[in-house]
């Protein structure tokens, strides 16, 4: 089975959490079926094993003979950039708004220093030009993925990998959230493949169940178009059903798996507890609510302390309110934290706290399951479902999260139980599993048999 | 009309400071000191005489117009210990908070371009005598204490200036804070550990005393003349005046001695502020110009109070600022003009009427008041909780750790968190060591909490 997959983030150039959602199920994925990426930027030095990535902003070096390429790279990966020089056009840059969503940096992949294999061929950025594509692809080779002309980008992305599509041999096209819908219906279009989406986050998360516009639009319309939607969990199957109101036999929900990481302890001066809140200060993830929550956590217990860590368009609006419920000294702000921060954040804390507004899924929890750190979560998280002995409470339930926390804090026997539990849940979480789903997905749903 | 005071023996001091660094010598000194503290007076007035006939007869040169007012030019000189970006990894792991080298640059930029041509300037005006310059000083504890660890000949040359006995120095808070409010006894400390230093540095008992920022209110007033104090500065707030001159000597309505020192907003921010602004229609202020301006200001006295840094930093020597200072008492003394310290007008003049002045005023902002310090949440928070410490910090008998709880009392720390817009909002930005006020803030609560968890093990 060959499998076209359309990203947009991807590692290392933005680690936000699609792009460590794609990488880990890419990986995965490559193993059991044939699978290629199209993706706006890829740092032609970062190689995934049997995985081949397409980026826009490297077609210069890429020809249109496949087969050449793929004998000439087979025992490397099955990626078809060279000719001469491209190490040095790596850019080793990171995108500041985006990676500060979660921190994250990849730490597993194979780095190459260059690739120095030629090969005859027409260019595809010749083919590419005679269309009148040239201006749609120097996008791609700003630093910026999102920002204002985001818009510009998604149909120039669209454009140029429909173009792309067409010279490529595969039986399922899979897009990763809405700024790849586009690309995704049009590839359907013109190849008569079938869309498959993938869900990741949607409208509804970010901007609240009022949010409309030409972003909704687009992701109403795609999954409409499509013939199987996978949501990251059930909680966000029933957005796209019941929000979005797609029809419920082609939604079908697998949940994202976690990378193992190595995890460590250390010590931490917070006697009486450390609660973290972990993740982009945004209306979606709650961080006022954790406020709330360390405010009612305070009144019985004044010693425990609790920290946010990382940034968003709402860090000095919460700061002040942080102020303003007198919780200064006890609730600090780290700022951006880099992925080895993260990791020594984790290994003081005590408890995990993720009062998300609406979270997809929320890796994040699972991290911290991983460093063997009893969580307490939203309801409206699709990782509810899968640390299913973590506590839960909903989002606006201040006093629910705070009573959790004092119990997990307090409590060492419900502490020792809750941990254990959650050690269990997170073994579940595995990009093999999730992997396994979805080629049962589209075996079942699509009849394409692997 | 010359106290004692105003004139100094400046060997007797010079050699008295010198050893004011030296711990060991503490003791030696402060016997000596309490067996000859008679001398001092007697010796001033020896030396007064042998330099009074030259003053007088340069004086006598200019004719001095017993119906102008003269002027009082006070200068603070202040540097805070600013945090550095103490992080939540500190906590717990970093007992220090400052940021050592951004200080030391600070206080080296400001030595250079202020300090030292400063107190070269004014020691040779004083010298020189025209309208019998002379002008009162502050100069902080905590300045006094970076001068010592990492600028001697700074404080040198600040001594030195002290000994031409044109100078007379006022005392405030050694740690510029704000915290009278919360507590008194705080309050009273950090004035007697400042006259402690004023009495090891320059050898002398300030009688006046101007609390952070020209910071007046009845109550602080009423307290600073319990503490022993003839005069107090302050500023001249229009709506407290109600229409009546700043130039004139007032008393706080539950003050019986205490005299207020007003400060002429205008014309002192006239050098302070608009000096070097070229947007400023009288730009550029000459020596001559203001001093018509002071001239015809009435009244009977003209208190110009500014930060000594105005001298070479805020307004830089390109501006002229040098210039017009070194010109200044001459262009004041043909007019006839003359100048007073501090006490010396509190001793000339009586008090003009009441000043009742309920709500803190300050010289600061636009606004006068207490809002760079306080007013939003940040603010509120970080200087609440440093204050309320107090009993927890005193109890461990820990004087490092009393030093360093009293250091983050400095009014800059919650300057910095000041969101203030506007005219106001640039000079915080200006002066901010942080890309903004919430840095400020967060560095400030980070250091906080560590030391909140060292007082918990103490």
């Amino acid at each position: 089975m060959k499998v076209l997959m359309l990203g947009w983030e991807f590692p290392p150039l933005i680690n936000g959490g699609l792009g460590i959602a794609c990488l880990g199920l890419g990986r995965a994925m490559a193993q059991q079926v044939e699978l290629s990426f199209i993706l706006p930027k890829v740092d032609p030095a970062f190689l995934v094993d049997q995985l081949e990535l397409i980026g826009l902003n490297h077609l210069e070096d890429r020809t249109i003979d496949r087969e050449k390429v793929e004998q000439s790279l087979a025992d490397v990966a099955n990626v078809k950039w060279v000719e001469g020089e491209v190490a040095s056009r790596m850019l080793p840059y990171q995108l500041e708004e985006v990676e500060r969503a979660q921190g994250h940096s990849e730490t597993t992949f194979t780095t190459v220093e260059e690739s120095k294999k030629s090969l005859a061929g027409e260019k595809v950025i010749d083919r590419l030009r005679a269309v009148g594509l040239d201006e749609r692809l120097a996008m791609f080779r700003d630093d910026t993925l999102y920002g204002d002309d985001v818009g510009e980008r998604v149909w120039a992305y669209a454009q140029v990998a429909a173009s792309l599509a067409e010279d490529m041999d595969f039986d399922i096209v899979h897009a990763h959230d809405w700024m790849t819908f586009v690309a995704g219906m049009e590839i359907k279009k013109r190849t008569g493949k079938p869309l498959v989406l993938h869900v990741h986050s949607l409208n509804y998360d970010r901007g609240g169940p009022d949010a409309r516009g030409w972003i909704y639009d687009i992701e109403k319309s795609a999954m409409e178009a499509a013939d199987l939607v996978i949501p990251v969990s059930r909680y966000t199957g029933t957005i796209c059903t019941g929000h979005y109101g797609i029809d419920a036999s082609k939604v079908h929900f697998v949940h994202n798996g976690a990378d193992p990481v190595k995890t460590y302890r250390s010590k931490s001066p917070f006697k009486h507890g450390l609660v973290l809140f972990l993740g982009r200060l945004t209306g979606q993830k709650g961080p006022r609510f954790f406020l709330e929550i360390a405010a009612k956590v305070l009144e019985k217990n004044p010693g425990v302390y609790f920290v946010m860590a990382g940034t968003g368009e709402k860090m000095r609006e919460l700061i002040e309110y942080g102020a303003f419920k007198d919780v200064g000294d006890r609730l600090h702000f780290t700022g951006f934290l880099n992925k080895e921060k993260v990791n020594k954040l984790l290994s003081m804390t005590d408890v995990y706290c993720m009062p998300s507004v609406s979270e997809p899924f929320g890796l994040s929890a699972i991290e911290a399951a991983q460093y063997g750190i009893p969580a307490v979560i939203s309801k409206q998280s699709g990782v509810a479902e899968v640390m299913t002995h973590a506590r839960h409470a909903d989002f606006w339930d201040v006093n629910m999260m705070a009573e959790h926390i004092n119990e997990l804090l307090t409590d060492p026997k419900a502490r020792e139980e809750a941990i254990q539990y959650s050690l269990e849940d997170q073994k579940n979480c595995t990009w093999e599993a999730a992997t396994e789903r979805i080629i049962e997905l589209y075996r079942d749903q699509l009849g394409i048999h692997n | 009309m010359m106290k004692g005071f105003l004139t100094r023996l400046s060997k007797v001091l010079a050699s008295d400071s010198s050893e004011g660094s030296d711990k060991n010598a503490k003791a030696a000194k402060a016997a000596e000191e309490t067996t000859q503290p008679p001398a001092v007076p007697d010796k001033v007035a020896n030396t007064k005489k042998k330099k009074a006939p030259k003053e007088e007869k340069k004086v006598s040169k200019i004719q001095v117009d017993p119906s102008l007012q003269p002027i009082c030019f006070f200068f603070e000189a202040h540097q805070p210990n600013r945090l550095k970006p103490y992080s939540f990894f500190d906590i717990g792991n970093d007992p220090f908070y400052e940021d050592d080298e951004l200080n030391r640059k600070l206080l080296d930029e400001v030595c250079e371009v202020s300090y030292l041509p400063a107190n070269k300037m004014m020691t040779e005006l004083i010298k020189e005598g025209k309208g019998q310059f002379r002008i009162s000083l502050s100069v902080s504890g905590v300045l006094l204490e970076q001068l010592e660890l990492n600028r001697p000949d700074v404080l040198k040359s600040f001594q030195d200036l002290h000994a031409t006995g044109g100078v007379e120095i006022v005392a405030e808070t050694y740690y510029h804070s704000m915290g009278f409010h919360r507590s008194k006894e705080e309050f009273k400390e950090q004035v007697e550990k400042q006259l402690e230093k004023i009495k090891e540095v320059f050898g002398v008992r300030p009688k006046a005393f101007r609390h952070t920022a020209c910071v007046y209110y009845n109550e602080l007033a009423a307290f600073v003349e319990s503490m022993g104090f003839e005069s107090m500065l302050g500023e001249a707030v229009g709506w407290i005046l109600h229409g009546r001159e700043a130039n004139r000597l007032y008393r706080s309505p539950n003050c019986t001695t205490l005299k207020a020192h007003l400060r002429n907003g205008i014309l002192s921010d006239d050098v302070a502020f608009r000096f070097g602004n070229h947007a400023w229609p009288q730009h550029p202020l000459t020596a001559e110009k203001f001093a018509t301006w002071c001239q015809t200001n009435g009244g009977e006295v003209v208190n110009l109070f500014m930060d000594y840094e105005c001298i070479g930093k805020h307004q830089d020597k390109d501006t002229g600022i040098f210039e017009f200072f070194r010109a200044f008492p001459a262009a004041w003394e043909k007019l006839g003009g003359r100048f007073v310290t501090v006490s010396e007008s509190a001793a000339e003049l009586e008090v003009a009427g009441e000043y009742d002045c309920h709500e803190p005023t300050s010289w600061a902002d636009t606004e006068k008041d207490l809002s760079p310090w306080k007013g939003n949440a940040m603010q509120e928070e970080a200087r609440r909780k440093i204050l309320i410490i107090e009993k927890q910090v005193k109890s461990k008998n820990n004087p490092e750790l009393l030093h360093q709880w009293r250091k983050m009392q400095t009014a800059e720390h919650f300057y910095f968190m000041s969101t203030k817009g506007g005219e106001s909002g640039k000079v915080h930005e200006r002066l901010r060591p942080y890309p903004s006020a919430y840095e400020a803030y967060l560095y400030f609560m980070n250091a906080l909490s560590d030391l909140q968890i060292r007082l918990d093990e103490e």
